[in-house]
């Protein structure tokens, strides 16, 4: 009796691994391309990433800093890194859960030192017509580290209407 | 009476106030012409006091900021004034991230519902 009792246990455990990990594999997007240097192609992207945003619950403030972030991130690495050659290539790696945002944007440029652009909050910068995309980048996401070089960087955010719906919050 | 691609004219009375035609404004040729035509208007009164109407705008890039902070200088040469309202919360934290806050004037919408 014990035995079938255990089995039976057993099975149900089984199962319920089983759907837990159908349900995380249909809760993920992932996104990988080398897109051409084009502000089309950089829109494209952004609406697919929108559309996944919103499937998988990111909205208001968590939304936008994404979208901000990404859209910074790509038009710096076409204008800035490939110089508008269409000839060259930014890859887009994306990972996206209900939880969780991981990215990674890379050009084929000569790169950048970031801590050499000048913050563009400073009084003396406010009323200079250039210079926010990297400070907004790293506004918008939890964490944004370049490499070496300067021509690629990570991105990484978590969702924090999620995160307070796990942790029980109200708002 | 103005054939502007990205503005859209609200009111041309003692203040001009314009709304942008556009939800998001990341293209950057769209921006560039946004800035042609901001600039414009501003050349096309001698004292230009203008309002932004933002309640349309869901997504606003730097570049875009960018166009903003040259008119507001040449208002600002002109003795003009510029004023920004309805912004939606996500677009007004951008000010205030990039402290261009300081530099605009600021309508403070009603509080964000719950």
């Amino acid at each position: 009796m014990n035995t079938r009792r255990s089995w039976k246990s057993n099975n149900i455990s089984v199962l319920s691994a089983g759907i837990k990990f159908l349900e995380e594999s249909a809760n993920v997007w992932v996104f990988s391309e080398n897109i051409a240097s084009s502000v089309e192609n950089c829109d494209a992207f952004i609406t697919k990433l929108v559309d996944q945003l919103d499937e998988l619950g990111w909205q208001g403030r968590d939304e936008f800093g994404i979208r901000m972030a990404m859209e910074e991130a790509i038009m710096n690495a076409i204008e800035h890194g490939n110089q508008n050659d269409p000839n060259k290539k930014v890859a887009i790696f994306v990972r996206l859960t209900p939880l969780q945002f991981l990215a990674k944007v890379t050009d084929e440029g000569e790169g950048f030192d970031p801590l050499k652009v000048p913050d563009p909050t400073l009084e003396e910068n406010l009323s200079q017509p250039s210079g926010r995309g990297v400070m907004l980048i790293k506004q918008y996401v939890d964490v944004a580290r370049y490499n070496a070089i300067g021509n690629k960087v990570e991105l990484s955010k978590t969702n924090t209407s999620t995160q307070s719906n796990l942790n029980g919050d109200h708002a | 009476m103005n054939d502007f691609q990205c503005l859209e004219l609200v009111n041309m009375e003692n203040v001009a106030i314009i709304k942008f035609k556009d939800e998001k404004m990341t293209d950057p040729a769209r921006i560039e012409q946004l800035g042609l035509e901001l600039l414009a208007l501003a050349d096309g009164e001698s004292q230009p006091n203008l309002e932004i109407n933002f309640d349309n705008v869901r997504f606003f890039s730097s570049a875009a900021m960018n166009k903003l902070i040259v008119l507001e200088k040449r208002i600002r040469s002109r003795g003009g004034s510029l004023r920004l309202s309805n912004l939606r919360p996500e677009v007004r934290d951008l000010f205030g991230y990039t402290k261009l806050d300081s530099i605009f004037q600021i309508e403070e919408s009603q509080p964000e519902s719950h």
